[in-house]
C-alpha cells in the first residue's frame, strides 16, 4: 500500500463521512461540521493526487500544497461566517420582539 | 490595455478603504464613485475586446500559466462584465438613503458588500484556472450571504444560513471536481486543459469531475431542483439586495456552467450531458413557473420567477452542442441575451417591488389593487420588465426567445421549443396578474404617500435597458464568439 | 467578424422620399404621439378630445397613397417596413372612419367618467396598433403591432372596472397571451424558410407551401388569428368583453380589433395558391361559427351581447370566404373578403353606437333609434339596395354555389333573424326622461350613413363588375329571400314572446370549469412538491443525485 493510496483512502473516507453528515444532520451546527469534514477529505485527496504526480510526473508537486493551504483558509472563513450567522440566529430567536412574521426560512 | 483586467478586480476593492475610513455618509458616496469607476473599467474592457477582436489577457506578475495566474476576458466574459457594470451602480444609486428614510441597521454594510461583489464577479468572469474560479465563487457567496440578512431578523438569518450551507456544499463538490482534474492533467488552467483534451480523448473520470463541478455550480445558481435557498433568501432580503442577488450573483455560476460544457468539455461528452442540463432547465421553467403562479407575496413571486427564468440558459446547452455552427452560435447568442435581459428586467422588478412595499407597507398581492395610482413609475417598470420575461416585442426577452426557438426548430429539438413557449405563457400569467391588479380600482383608501420618484426612475431605466436589448439583430452576435476557443494568445506554442 | 460587430450607422428614416411615404409613417405615429402626449400633465386634459383627429393621417393615407407603395422605415437590423396593399388600404380607411366617429362619440359618452384619461391612453395605443397591423410588411413588426393592438384593447374592455369587467378582462388577456404564443411559434417557423431573420411577410409566405413545417405553421396561424376573430370555440372572450366594455370601446373592439385577425389571415395565407384541405377546414369552421353565433345570439337579452354574437357569426362568414378562396386558390379573393370586413366594421361600429344611444335615451326615442338599428342590421344581413347587399353579392363571387354557397346564403337568414332581435332589444332599452346628448347622436348618424353607403363606393373597384350587376332582378331575388326568411322567423318568435331561454354569455365557458379545476390541482401539487424539494435533506440528496446522474451520463460518453 503506497502512501498516496493511504492518503487517498483516508480522504475518501473523510469525504464520505462528511457527506453523510451533511445529508443527515438535523441542525445547522451538524451541517457545518459535516462541511468541514468533507472539506478535509477533499484536501487530503488533493494531497494524494499531488503525491501520485499523475499529470506532471513530479516527485513532489508544490502547486497543490499552495492551493490546499488557500482552500483551508477559505473553508475556515466559511466556517467562521456560518458559525457567526448561527450565533446571531440563536440570539435573534431568543429575543421575541424581533420576530416580524416573515419566518419563511425552511424548517430543519 | 490588458492592465484593465486587474483594475476591474481592484478598483471596487480600493473603494472599501474610504468606506471604512470616512464613515457611512461620505463613505457611501465614495463607494458609489468607485463602483462607477469599476463599471467604467468593465465597459472599457468590452470596448477593447470589440475594437481588437481578440480576447484581453493579463498574466499576474508576468508569470504565465500553468504556474502563474492569468486573467482573460473574451467576448462572453466582457458581455457579462458589461451587464454587471450596468446593474451594480444603478442598484447602489437605488440603495442610497432617501432623504428622511430611517437609517439602516448597519450603515455602509450594503455598499461594502456591493463593492466586494463587484470585484468577485469580475474575477469569476475573467479567471482562467479552476482554483481561482473556486476562490471567486466563494468570495461571491461570502458577499452575497450577508446581503440576505442585512436587517438581522430571524427569518433572514435562517435563510442566509441555509443559503451559505448549501452553497458551501456546492463549492466542496466543485473543489473535488477540480482536484480530480488536477490529478488527470497536472494543471488547472482552462486553456492547458483544453489543449490536453485536444491531444487525447479524456477518460470517464474527467466526466465525473465535470459532473461534480457542475452540480456545485447548479447549487450555487439555485437551478431546479436545487433551488431550496432562493425563495427564502429573497423573501426577507432588502429589495436592493434581492436585486443584485437575482440579477447578477446567480449569473456567475451559470456563466461557469456554460464555460465548462460549451468551452471545455469535448463534443461527445457535451452532447451527452446537454439534454440532462436542459432537462433541469425545462424543469425550472415549467415547475417553478407553476409555483410562481401560486405565490401571494410579490417578492416571492419575483423570486420564483427568477428560479424559473434561469432555466432558459440551460435550454441552450443541447442547441449549442449541435453540429451546425450557425445554429449553435444563434442559440449561444439567444441564451446570453436572455441572461442579460433577465438581469435588467429582474433588477427593475425587484426595485419596483421594493418601492411598492414602501408605499403600501407590505408586499402581499392582495394589497396591490390600485397601486398604479400611487406608484405609476414602479408599475411601469414592473410591466416593462415583465414584457421581457413574457418574451413580447420589443423587449430583449423576445429576441432571445426567437433565437432559441429558431435554433431549436432547426435542430429538431421540438421539446425545447415547446418548453420555451410554455414558459412564455406562464410568465405572461404571473406578470399580467400583478399588472392587472395594480391597474384596477383600489378597494379602500390608498396610502397617502407616493413612490420615491427618482428611485422609480432607476427601475424604469433598467426596464428600458431590457427593452433596448430587443433592438439587437436576429443573428448570432459576433462579439460573443471573440476569443473562442479558449487559448492563451500570449503563450504561442 | 468585426464587420458584423459594428453595423453601419442607422438613420431612422431612410426611404421616406415624399409625402405618400411620410403619410404612411404619420398614420401610425400620430396616435402613438397622442399616447405619449398623455404623459405630459399640461396636455393631459386636452388629448382625449384631440384623439378624434388622430386617425386623420391614416384616412388620408388610405385614400391618397397609391397601392403597392412600401417604405422602409428603419433598415437593418430592424427592417421595419410599411406597405399599403389593397386589403390593407380598405381596412385602414374603414378603421380610420370608425376611430373618428367612435372617438367623437367617446368624448360625449365618457364625459363624466373619472378614468377617461386612462381610457384615452388605451384608446390611442389600440388605434396605433390597429393602423400598424394593417400597414406593416415585415414579420417581426407585424408581431409587435399585433401584440400592441391585442394588449391595448384590454384597457378598452376593463374601463368600467366592475367584477364582471375584471373577469372578462382576465379571460381576454389569457386568450391573448395564448394567441401570441401560437403566432410566435408560427412566425419563427415561417421565417426559417426565408433567407433573412426578419423577412418581409410576402417572402416568408412565398416559402410556406414548400416548408417542411407546413402543417404546424398553418395550424398555429389559423389558431392564433381565428382566436382574435372569435371563431368557435375561441370566441368565448367576445360576448363577455362586449357585455362590460363601454360603448365606444365595444365599437372599436368589434369593428377594428377583431379585424387584426382578418388581416393576419390575409397576410399570412398564400393568396392564389390552393391549399387543399386547409381551405375546406377553414370554410367549415367559419360556417359553423356563422350559425352558432346566430343560435346563441338570438337568445340574448342585451343588445350589446346580441351584437357580440353577431360579430362572432360575421367573422365566421369572413373566415368561410377566406377558406373558400384558399381551397380553390382563387386570386383576387382577399380584397373581396376585405370589403366584406370593412362593411362589417362600419356597420357594427354604427350598431354599437346606436345601442349606446338608445340606452341613453327615453323609451320613445329609443324606438326611433331602433328603426335606424334595424336598417343597419338588415344591411349587414344583405337587404337589397343597401351597402350590405353589395358586400354579400361580392363574397358570392368567391364562394362556389355548392353546399358552402347554400349555407352562406342561409347564414344571411340567420343574420336577419339576429339583427331583428337586436333591433327589438334596442327598442326596449330606453329609460325614462332622458335625452341623449348631441355628442352621441351625430357620430352615430354619420357612421351609419358611411356604413350604408361605403360598399357602393368600393364595389366597382374591388370586383371589377358594374354596380348594375348587383342590383339586377336575379341578384335582388337571391338577396331578398334569406332576409324574408329571417324576418319571418323573427316575427314568429316575437309573436310567441321570444320563447328562448337566455344562454349565459360565454356559452361554452362552463365546459372550461374542469380545466380550471385541473389547473388549480396542478398548482397545488406543484406547491406541495416544491415545499418538499426545499427541505434540506431532500435538496442535499438531490444535489448528490444530480452530480451522480450527470457523472454517469458524461462518463458513459467516453466509453467506446
Amino acid at each position: 500500500m503506497t502512501d498516496a493510496l493511504l492518503y487517498g483512502l483516508a480522504g475518501a473516507a473523510l469525504a464520505g463521512a462528511g457527506t453523510y453528515g451533511l445529508l443527515t444532520a438535523a441542525g445547522a451546527l451538524g451541517r457545518i461540521l459535516g462541511f468541514n469534514i468533507l472539506g478535509g477529505g477533499v484536501f487530503l485527496i488533493f494531497g494524494a493526487v499531488a503525491r501520485r504526480g499523475a499529470g506532471a510526473g513530479l516527485a513532489a508537486d508544490p502547486v497543490p500544497q499552495a492551493l490546499v493551504i488557500t482552500g483551508i483558509v477559505v473553508a475556515f472563513c466559511a466556517t467562521a461566517l456560518a458559525v457567526a450567522l448561527l450565533l446571531r440566529l440563536d440570539a435573534a430567536r431568543a429575543a421575541p420582539d424581533q420576530d416580524d412574521g416573515e419566518k419563511r426560512g425552511e424548517a430543519p | 490595455m490588458s492592465a484593465l483586467l486587474v483594475l476591474a478586480l481592484t478598483v471596487p476593492l480600493i473603494g472599501l478603504v474610504p468606506l471604512l475610513l470616512l464613515g457611512p455618509r461620505a463613505g457611501e458616496r465614495a463607494a458609489l464613485l468607485f463602483l462607477v469607476l469599476g463599471s467604467g473599467v468593465s465597459i472599457a474592457v468590452g470596448v477593447v475586446v470589440v475594437r481588437t477582436g481578440h480576447a484581453l489577457e493579463y498574466f499576474i506578475a508576468g508569470l504565465a500559466p500553468p504556474l502563474g495566474i492569468g486573467l482573460r476576458a473574451d467576448g462572453f466574459s466582457a458581455a457579462m462584465m458589461g451587464m454587471c457594470a450596468v446593474v451594480l451602480p444603478l442598484t447602489a444609486f437605488y440603495a442610497m438613503r432617501a432623504p428622511g428614510a430611517p437609517a439602516a441597521r448597519m450603515p455602509g454594510a450594503f455598499f461594502m458588500l456591493l463593492l466586494a461583489l463587484s470585484s468577485a464577479l469580475n474575477l469569476a468572469f475573467t479567471a482562467q484556472d479552476l482554483f481561482t474560479l473556486y476562490v471567486a465563487l466563494e468570495l461571491l457567496t461570502f458577499a452575497a450571504v450577508p446581503l440576505v440578512c442585512l436587517d438581522g431578523k430571524p427569518g433572514q438569518l435562517s435563510a442566509a444560513l441555509t443559503y451559505l450551507l448549501f452553497a458551501l456544499f456546492g463549492s466542496v463538490l466543485y473543489l473535488l471536481g477540480a482536484v480530480l482534474i488536477y490529478g488527470l492533467f497536472g494543471t488547472l488552467d482552462l486553456a492547458h486543459i483544453s489543449a490536453a483534451l485536444a491531444k487525447a480523448p479524456p477518460g470517464w473520470s474527467f466526466g465525473a469531475a465535470l459532473a461534480l463541478m457542475s452540480a456545485g455550480l447548479m447549487a450555487k445558481a439555485a437551478l431546479f431542483p436545487l433551488h431550496l435557498w432562493l425563495p427564502a433568501a429573497h423573501s426577507g432580503a432588502p429589495p436592493a439586495a434581492s436585486t443584485v442577488l437575482s440579477a447578477v450573483v446567480i449569473k456567475a455560476p451559470l456563466f461557469l456552467l456554460v464555460r465548462l460544457w460549451a468551452d471545455l468539455a469535448p463534443e461527445p461528452m457535451a452532447q451527452a450531458a446537454a439534454p440532462l442540463l436542459a432537462a433541469c432547465g425545462a424543469g425550472a421553467i415549467l415547475f417553478c413557473g407553476v409555483v410562481t403562479l401560486a405565490q401571494e407575496r410579490l417578492k416571492l413571486l419575483i423570486a420564483y420567477s427568477t428560479a424559473a427564468q434561469i432555466g432558459y440558459l440551460c435550454l441552450m446547452f443541447p442547441l449549442v452542442a449541435g453540429t451546425v455552427p450557425y445554429w449553435s452560435a444563434l442559440a449561444w447568442t439567444g441564451g446570453t441575451l436572455h441572461l442579460a435581459s433577465h438581469a435588467f428586467s429582474k433588477a427593475a422588478m425587484f426595485m419596483a417591488a421594493g418601492l411598492l412595499a414602501e408605499v403600501i407597507g407590505h408586499d402581499r398581492l392582495s394589497g396591490l389593487r390600485g397601486a398604479a395610482r400611487v406608484a405609476p413609475l414602479s408599475i411601469a417598470a414592473f410591466g416593462i420588465g415583465g414584457l421581457s420575461l413574457m418574451g413580447l416585442p420589443p423587449a430583449g426577452g423576445f429576441v432571445a426567445k426567437v433565437m432559441l426557438l429558431t435554433a431549436a426548430l432547426h435542430q429538431g429539438a421540438w421539446w425545447i421549443a415547446l418548453v420555451v413557449l410554455a414558459g412564455g405563457l406562464l410568465a405572461g400569467a404571473y406578470v399580467l396578474r400583478v399588472v392587472v391588479l395594480a391597474l384596477q380600482r383600489p378597494d379602500g383608501d390608498l396610502p397617502p404617500q407616493r413612490e420615491c420618484g427618482w428611485r422609480a426612475g432607476i427601475a424604469l431605466a433598467l426596464a428600458c435597458g431590457a427593452v433596448a436589448l430587443g433592438f439587437l439583430p436576429l443573428a448570432p452576435l459576433g462579439f460573443l464568439s471573440i476569443g473562442r476557443p479558449i487559448a492563451w494568445e500570449g503563450l504561442a506554442p | 467578424m468585426n464587420e458584423a460587430l459594428l453595423p453601419p450607422p442607422v438613420p431612422l428614416v431612410t426611404a421616406v422620399a415624399g409625402a405618400p411615404e411620410a403619410l404612411l409613417l404619420f398614420a401610425v405615429a400620430t396616435p402613438l404621439l397622442a399616447a405619449l402626449a398623455l404623459l405630459v400633465p399640461a396636455l393631459r386634459a386636452h388629448v382625449p378630445r384631440l384623439l378624434v383627429f388622430a386617425p386623420l393621417p391614416a384616412l388620408v393615407a388610405a385614400v391618397a397613397v397609391p397601392r403597392g407603395l412600401s417604405v422602409l422605415v428603419a433598415p437593418y437590423p430592424f427592417r421595419l417596413t410599411l406597405a399599403l396593399d389593397g386589403p390593407g388600404a380598405l381596412l385602414l380607411g374603414g378603421a380610420a372612419l370608425l376611430w373618428i366617429a367612435a372617438g367623437a362619440y367617446a368624448c360625449a359618452y365618457l364625459r363624466k367618467d373619472k378614468a377617461r384619461g386612462a381610457f384615452a391612453a388605451w384608446w390611442a395605443l389600440t388605434m396605433a396598433g390597429s393602423f400598424a397591423v394593417f400597414l406593416v410588411a415585415d414579420v417581426a413588426s407585424f408581431y409587435l403591432a399585433y401584440a400592441l393592438v391585442s394588449f391595448a384593447a384590454f384597457g378598452l374592455v376593463t374601463n368600467d372596472d366592475t367584477a364582471a369587467a375584471r373577469r372578462a378582462g382576465s379571460l381576454y388577456l389569457a386568450l391573448t397571451v395564448l394567441g401570441e404564443a401560437f403566432l410566435i411559434a408560427a412566425f419563427v417557423m415561417l421565417a426559417s424558410g426565408a433567407s433573412e431573420a426578419n423577412p418581409l411577410i410576402r417572402d416568408a409566405v412565398a416559402a410556406l407551401p414548400a416548408s417542411p413545417w407546413k402543417t404546424p405553421i398553418l395550424l398555429l396561424l389559423l389558431a392564433g388569428f381565428t382566436l382574435k376573430m372569435g371563431l368557435f370555440p375561441l370566441h368565448v372572450w367576445m360576448p363577455l368583453a362586449h357585455s362590460v366594455a363601454p360603448v365606444p370601446g365595444s365599437a372599436a373592439l368589434s369593428g377594428v380589433v377583431v379585424k387584426a385577425g382578418v388581416i393576419g389571415l390575409m397576410r399570412f395565407l398564400p393568396e392564389g395558391i390552393a391549399l387543399p384541405g386547409w381551405g375546406e377546414a377553414l370554410t367549415a369552421a367559419g360556417l359553423f361559427t356563422a350559425f352558432y353565433g346566430v343560435a346563441i345570439g338570438v337568445t340574448q337579452t342585451h343588445p350589446k351581447r346580441a351584437l357580440a354574437y353577431s360579430t362572432v357569426s360575421q367573422m365566421g362568414v369572413v373566415a368561410a370566404v377566406i377558406g373558400a378562396a384558399l381551397a380553390a386558390g382563387v386570386p383576387g379573393a382577399f380584397p373581396i373578403a376585405a370589403v366584406y370586413a370593412v362593411n362589417h366594421m362600419l356597420l357594427k361600429g354604427a350598431m354599437f353606437l346606436a345601442a349606446g344611444l338608445a340606452m341613453a335615451a327615453a323609451p320613445a326615442q329609443a324606438r326611433r333609434v331602433a328603426l335606424l338599428a334595424g336598417l343597419l342590421g338588415l344591411s349587414l344581413a344583405g337587404l337589397p339596395f343597401t351597402g350590405g347587399a353589395l358586400a354579400k353579392y361580392a363574397i358570392k363571387l368567391v364562394v362556389p354555389d355548392g353546399l358552402a354557397g347554400m349555407l352562406l346564403t342561409l347564414s344571411a337568414a340567420g343574420s336577419a333573424l339576429l339583427m331583428a332581435r337586436y333591433a327589438l332589444l334596442v327598442a326596449a332599452s330606453g329609460k325614462d326622461e332622458q335625452s341623449p346628448p348631441a355628442g352621441l347622436l351625430l357620430p352615430t348618424l354619420a357612421l351609419a350613413a358611411l356604413a350604408l353607403a361605403g360598399p357602393f363606393v368600393l364595389f366597382g373597384t374591388v370586383t371589377g363588375l358594374p354596380l348594375a350587376a348587383a342590383v339586377s332582378a336575379d341578384a335582388l331575388a337571391k338577396g331578398a329571400w334569406p332576409i324574408a326568411l329571417g324576418l319571418g322567423i323573427a316575427v314568429l318568435l316575437a309573436w310567441r314572446r321570444w320563447p328562448l331561454p337566455e344562454v349565459p354569455a360565454g356559452d361554452i365557458l362552463m365546459a372550461a370549469r374542469p380545466l380550471l379545476a385541473g389547473g388549480q390541482a396542478v398548482m397545488g401539487l406543484a406547491v406541495a412538491t416544491d415545499a418538499q424539494l426545499r427541505r434540506w435533506p431532500v435538496a442535499a440528496v438531490a444535489l448528490m443525485g444530480v452530480a451522480a446522474v450527470l457523472a454517469a451520463v458524461a462518463a458513459a460518453a467516453t466509453l467506446p
